[in-house]
């Protein structure tokens, strides 16, 4: 299990990294963040570029700022620094429960927040919390920076809307608005383990009514997706089991086309992604403020 | 002069054993822990090669074209073998039954995915990748069978072209009036199940360096080798060597539980070593090639089981039928796996009559090879669904409808219809210990309140014996021949009294150099840690199988007891000489020998081992004067097995009790195991940290079996799990804490009274959790009969259970 042969380049600035990505023939190009990913399909021979261009020496890319709106992590932060950030845990808890509940301890060591969001694993747990938190994708180019919203930034399986020449930089979360009601569920064969299907949502509650709930579910589909119809039929209703059961069949309705594998038929996947996006709902209620 | 190896711990001669029954620090830690115990892949030999095999990646096709002339121009890249250089130097693997083996790499047709096409030697392993690749090969597909039932069918594709059919073994086995005891049975139950194929995986893969010597046409192996004497003699026969030209250096590996097969590899290696003028050939296996065509895989399993039983719910009969898929070859002895259960055939149970509807078949799948346990596990995890279904539907507890049937502590040795004999046991003080600890009585209260609440909560509780001390005529209705299974061990001690001894396998994970260390300690009265032990290669080691079939513990220590009961003997005769007396006037006794009855007059080890060597010329010429002996044991009694199977193969049988507690999330279908408490008996506990290690690891086995492991093929026999992404083995965030506690039945048949322990809680555990799993589907009024019980298929029963569907 040893790669078939490729060049290697590691520049220590964002700029080297650009130009070189600007040198060469994108297409043959592999960028290399934590390398959880990409090192497994170089040794089985199913990734095969000419150049590796690994990003792991741009000291720059490398931070957990807070803003005025919330945090900028940047591209190349590893998830552990994420999981032992006490500004993430207490300021952003959705983003901290996506992030503990990926891989395990060693994978977190390596892996970083934008090897992940670039990366755009459907099954992966960011992509669906940058989604349901309204993340801003910063991205540099040949000609500049640009941001692009979480969700325009997953298109498909292993696609983004990244351009080729382009490198994801920045993560940016705004801060939740106070009261504000989440939750991370997902069902996994084994803790750490890519989910079958998991879910995320946030809401607020106002007078025991839910207002701007989000609800997103992953591993259902070729990317993470916002159930727009489920958040529509609780929106505006109260707190009850009657409102939380009318998402079901617009959940289902909206996993058209679910993946089956050796772990989950379609039938399977569609049904845990109602029970999901369920419970997510249920907990992210339980745990807003204003509800009386 | 007979020597009598020790029974109990108390013919031990010392006053008080400091060590054997006691566990103590490991004598293979410190190396182990400060890597400096040497690998295979550590090995760096002059000149030497590395290997890649190019593999199949249909199941099935005709090859038409193998052009290797890119490959072989690559820079680096010394040698490229075929299937023709197979046929040419080689022979097809031996296999069971007899019959099924082919060639290490494939010659006109391919068999299986991952089955070898060709291989290259080179200068390191990353040319000889891409070298590999380099290689064309043209397949013309053919029709693919991967399933045994239509396998079966006179009219499905042919696995191997040189047979009639795919049915590799059709035989029913029928031990008494089977049909006698189902017809005056008041009761008679039926039920399917499915065990889905599964395997070994232990952390370190196989590998070998091979070294053909094309001159005195000697051919060297080192590897990470499981069994260095079976290994020995199978590359002796895939090459038609003499076996004594073929050595075997065995080195210290990561693990194996059945699947350091390598074989295939190892020979190919070979031939490329052959085809590079005698240059040493490394191959590796990678996790990729393990898991695709490596030892990876096991028990491939549909049963059709019925059980009959008596008014008074005695269990009077039981018939198994198994159609055993054992992949595309007879190669990987996954036969075998099908033939142990006789020697356990109807549990801890009393059931009187029994009938094995045994049905071998090949498919287009990898050969199945060994697992812990060696087949008796699926055959328990069906048994104990059997007894489940039957005290349920007699309205009887699950626990004491199996107390009910247990064979009494004082019917051993019992034999079984199956034909073998049980040493020893205590069954229902094992199950009381059992429910003591699981407080079994609170663990029921506390299941109907969840089941009021609506949940699904289950209890399991399930018994199984595990053979230990395997022998081949257990195997003998698949074709293996011959009775006993020879362990050596040499002692030395030296002219300053310290032992060394030497034994015929390497390091692998048990921990029996401690054990062995411990042995000759309180024998001579020793450190553990100043006694040396050493694996020395087949050319000159002691007779030896090594690990396997839970037996090695209990051989070696009738290995080394009998080498120094040897050696004792030797001394009390230079003893007595030297005072002038008879030897059985001599005594050994906490590492001093004495004279009986003159207190103070007395020798030590290391003044007899010093007088033996330094002055030898004191001695009277029939004494061999070295501190030295080896001695070889075989488990005593063994008897060839008869027509219907029928032997005293395995010499102990070590029995346990489980009781699991699980709760089932019934949107879900994820299992969550909320307790997991076992008492088991296994005899003397030589080390007991060391049976404790085993059984817990044991476990853990078990819980991937009943949970998670399965290697899935799609209807064109191409497997789908081929990572650790699809084959899920549990982690530690999937085991519960173990409870543990111990019952010692001694054996009467064995040194020191030990059974066999190594493979140990596999056999019950894939049993107890899938009790557990029907008892809480039970309300539902469904039940589970396939493993794993993933989340999946635990869903839909539910659902379909709820009018769903």
């Amino acid at each position: 299990m040893k790669s078939a042969p490729f060049e290697y380049a590691a520049p220590s600035t964002i700029g080297d990294a650009l130009q070189i990505l600007a040198e060469n023939d994108p297409d043959e190009v592999k960028l290399m963040a934590g390398g959880q990913s990409l090192m497994p399909l170089l040794n089985m021979r199913l990734a095969r570029p000419e150049l590796v261009l690994d990003l792991g020496r741009i000291a720059d890319l490398d931070y957990i700022r807070e803003t005025d709106a919330g945090v900028a992590i940047g591209a190349m932060t590893t998830k552990r620094a994420v999981e032992e950030s006490d500004l993430i845990r207490q300021q952003h808890p959705l983003f901290w429960e996506s992030t503990v509940a990926i891989g395990h301890p060693q994978i977190r060591n390596r892996g970083t927040v934008g090897g992940s969001m670039a990366q755009a694993d459907p099954a992966s747990e960011y992509p669906a919390a940058a989604i349901a938190l309204d993340v801003e994708m910063v991205v540099q180019g040949a000609s500049g920076e640009r941001i692009i919203a979480a969700e325009d930034f997953f298109v498909t399986y292993l696609t983004t809307a990244l351009e080729p020449g382009e490198i994801l930089t920045e993560v940016r979360i705004p801060r939740l608005q106070p009261g504000t009601g989440w939750a991370f569920d997902e069902v996994a064969r084994r803790h750490g383990d890519f989910a079958i299907v998991g879910a995320v949502a946030t809401l607020a509650l106002e007078g025991g009514v839910i207002r701007d709930p989000r609800l997103v579910i992953f591993g259902a589909a070729d990317r993470a997706l916002r159930l727009r119809a489920a958040e529509e039929a609780v929106a505006g209703r109260p707190v009850s089991d009657e409102t939380f059961d009318g998402t079901a069949a617009p959940i289902a309705q909206a996993v058209e086309d679910p993946l089956s594998d050796v772990h989950a038929s379609e039938e399977y996947r569609r049904h845990l992604a109602v029970v999901l996006g369920g419970r997510v709902l249920r907990v992210a209620a339980s745990r807003a403020g204003g509800g009386e | 002069m007979a020597i009598e190896i020790p029974k109990n711990l108390s013919e031990l001669p010392t006053r008080q054993t400091r060590f054997v029954g006691r566990g103590i620090r490991r004598v293979e830690d410190a190396a182990l822990l400060t890597g400096r115990v040497e690998f295979v892949d550590d090995v760096v030999l002059p000149r030497m090669l590395h290997c890649a095999i190019l593999r199949s990646p249909f199941a099935h096709a005709r090859i038409t074209r193998v052009d290797t002339s890119a490959a072989e121009a690559l820079e680096g890249v010394v040698a490229v073998v075929t299937g023709e250089d197979a046929k040419r130097w080689s022979f097809p693997a031996q296999s069971s039954p007899d019959g099924w083996g082919i060639h290490c790499i494939a010659g006109e047709k391919v068999h299986y995915v991952g089955e070898p096409v060709a291989a290259v030697a080179a200068s390191n392993r990353r040319v000889a990748e891409d070298a590999a690749e380099l290689i064309e090969v043209d397949y013309e597909p053919l029709d693919v069978v991967a399933d045994p039932f239509v396998a079966m069918q006179s009219d499905s594709p042919r696995v191997l072209d040189d047979q009639d059919s795919n049915v590799m073994m059709d035989r029913i086995f029928t031990w008494g009036d089977v049909d006698g005891a189902f017809a005056a049975a008041p009761h008679v139950f039926n039920e399917k199940f499915r065990w889905n194929r599964l395997g070994a995986n232990p952390t370190e893969t196989f590998g070998c360096i091979s070294e053909w010597d094309p001159m005195e046409l000697n051919l060297t192996i080192h590897g990470s080798i499981q069994s260095p004497g079976m290994f020995g003699l199978g590359r002796a026969a895939s090459f038609g060597l003499p076996s004594n030209k073929v050595n075997i250096i065995s080195h210290p590996h990561g693990g194996s539980f059945g699947g350091k097969g390598g074989t295939r590899g190892c020979d190919i290696s070979c031939l490329l070593s052959r085809k590079a003028g005698g240059r040493p050939v490394k191959w590796i296996e990678d996790r990729g090639e393990y898991l695709l065509s490596g030892g990876s895989q096991a028990w491939d399993r549909h049963y059709d089981v019925s059980l009959a039983v008596d008014a008074d719910g005695v269990v009077t009969g039981l018939k198994v039928g198994l159609v055993d898929d054992l992949g595309a070859t007879g190669e990987a002895y996954g036969a075998i796996s099908a033939a142990k259960p006789l020697a356990a055939f109807t549990g801890p149970y009393t059931i009187p009559v029994a009938q094995y509807d045994l049905k071998l078949v090949a498919t287009h799948k990898l050969p199945c090879g060994p697992y812990r346990g060696m087949g008796p596990p699926p055959h328990f995890f069906v048994l104990e669904q059997m007894m489940d279904i039957a005290a349920r539907a007699l309205g009887e507890d699950p626990a004491e409808f199996r107390r009910k049937n247990f064979i009494a502590p004082d019917a051993f040795p019992y034999t079984i219809p199956s034909g073998n004999e049980y040493d020893s046991g205590n069954y229902p003080e094992v199950l009381d210990q059992a429910l003591a600890l699981a407080d079994y009585p609170a663990l029921r209260a506390a299941q109907a309140e969840a089941r009021a609440e609506g949940r699904l909560v289950g209890i399991g509780v399930a018994s199984a014996i595990e053979p230990g001390v395997f022998d081949w005529n257990a195997y003998a209705i698949v074709g293996m021949p011959g009775t006993g299974v020879p362990e050596g061990a040499t002692v030395s001690i030296d002219i300053v009294g310290m032992a060394t001894v030497r034994v015929g396998f390497s390091l692998e994970g048990q921990g029996q150099y401690t054990l062995v260390s411990q042995l000759v300690a309180d024998y001579f009265g020793y450190e553990p840690e100043s006694v040396r032990v050493v694996h020395v290669d087949t050319q000159s080691a002691p007779p030896s199988f090594g690990p396997g079939g839970s037996r090695l513990g209990v051989a070696i220590t009738g290995a080394v007891l009998g080498a120094c009961e040897r050696i004792r003997e030797k001394m009390c005769r230079v003893v007595a000489v030297l005072m002038q007396t008879e030897p059985e006037n001599i005594e050994l006794m906490d590492g001093k020998f004495c004279l009986k009855g003159a207190p103070g007059a007395e020798m030590t080890v290391a003044e007899v081992a010093g007088t033996m060597l330094g002055r030898s010329d004191l001695l009277p010429p029939d004494i061999d004067p070295r501190p030295e002996a080896t001695h070889v044991w075989t488990a005593p009694g063994r008897t060839p097995a008869d027509e219907e199977g029928r032997a005293k193969s395995y010499l102990t049988a070590a029995q346990a009790v489980h009781v699991v507690q699980v709760e089932i999330d019934r949107d879900t279908g994820m299992v969550e195991i909320q307790r997991y408490c076992l008492a088991d008996d296994c005899g003397t506990r030589l080390n007991p940290d060391t049976v404790e290690g085993q059984t817990e690891g044991s476990v853990v086995q078990g819980i991937g079996a009943a949970l998670l492991e399965e290697y899935v093929y799609d209807a064109d026999a191409q497997p789908l799990c081929t990572s650790f992404m699809d084959y899920l083995m549990p982690t530690v965030f999937d085991v519960p804490e173990i409870e543990k506690v111990a019952v010692v039945t001694p054996s009467p048949f064995t040194p020191l009274g030990a059974k066999g322990c190594g493979e140990g809680a596999i056999h019950t555990t894939p049993a107890a959790i899938m009790c557990a799993i029907n008892d809480a589907l039970s309300p539902l009024g469904t039940s589970a009969r396939e493993v794993p019980a993933a989340p999946a298929r635990l869903w839909k029963l539910i659902r379909e259970a709820n009018g769903g569907g």
